[in-house]
């Protein structure tokens, strides 16, 4: 499937448009959206480090999603890096 | 202790300087006939930080998460803190000036100390737990991403 995945924070200044595409198996949960994510910023972010990686959640609209969890059915997912409102 | 439903959430998102982070609207709406307490955060820029000289601050956020985010903190105070309770809490996004307030809470409730328990609760999870980003940028013209708190592993 074709995960449309909404970059947020410092991702963003990894690439101008802040959604990203990356494929995925049919059915495959949060954590193949996470090393599908880590393929892509291997080869197109060189900003981009592992201890970022490591500590970005994923999230849905409605809820923080963890690796273990089924993608949303529609596709759509933000990456959550570390937060720091207020 | 009555059991009339007295309890209220308004979350909010609001660009800069919109009157959505006027600290009066938020007094106003944590205001019950019923409470006699009221507990009032308002964070803004402030010039520095780290030692460097800050001209703006500039924040990022999913807004659909962050309001859900908003409403979750103050039914985790009503079930923590005091089932009755008001709880106002709006974020800006864009870009700000030093001064500018970047976040109001607000607590209403029947005494002094569940007002500012929810109060603080609910900063902190603003703080820690909402996705929002801050930039901030620097009189030298350069500007950084602000550490973080992980959500890695943290409740859904």
């Amino acid at each position: 499937m074709k995960l449309q995945v909404q970059l947020f924070g410092p991702f963003r200044d990894f690439q101008p448009q802040a959604l990203l595409e990356l494929d995925v198996a049919d059915g495959a949960n949060v954590a193949a959206a996470r090393e599908a994510l880590a393929a892509h910023a291997a080869s197109h972010w060189p900003a981009c480090t592992p201890g970022l990686l490591r500590s970005t959640a994923f999230a849905s609209e409605s809820a923080l999603l963890r690796d273990g969890d089924a993608l949303p059915a529609d596709g759509r997912i933000a990456v959550i890096p570390p937060v720091n409102g207020g | 202790m009555d059991t009339v439903d007295i309890s209220a959430i308004r979350a909010l998102v609001a660009a800069p300087r919109d009157a959505a982070l006027d600290p009066a609207r938020a007094l106003e709406f944590v205001t019950h006939e019923e409470f006699g307490g009221q507990a009032l955060f308002v964070g803004r820029v402030r010039r520095h930080n780290h030692g460097r000289d800050v001209v703006a601050v500039e924040y990022d956020l999913f807004e659909p998460l962050v309001r859900t985010t908003f409403e979750a903190l103050a039914r985790e105070a009503f079930a923590d803190i005091a089932p009755e309770l008001r709880v106002y809490v709006a974020h800006t996004h864009g870009r700000l000036e030093v001064g500018d307030i970047a976040v109001v809470v607000a607590a209403g409730s029947r005494h002094r100390d569940e007002a500012f328990r929810a109060c603080r609760a609910v900063i902190e999870g603003v703080k820690h737990r909402a996705p929002i980003w801050k930039r901030e940028h620097y009189v030298d013209g350069s500007s950084e991403w602000s550490e973080g708190c992980s959500l890695c592993g943290h409740k859904a």
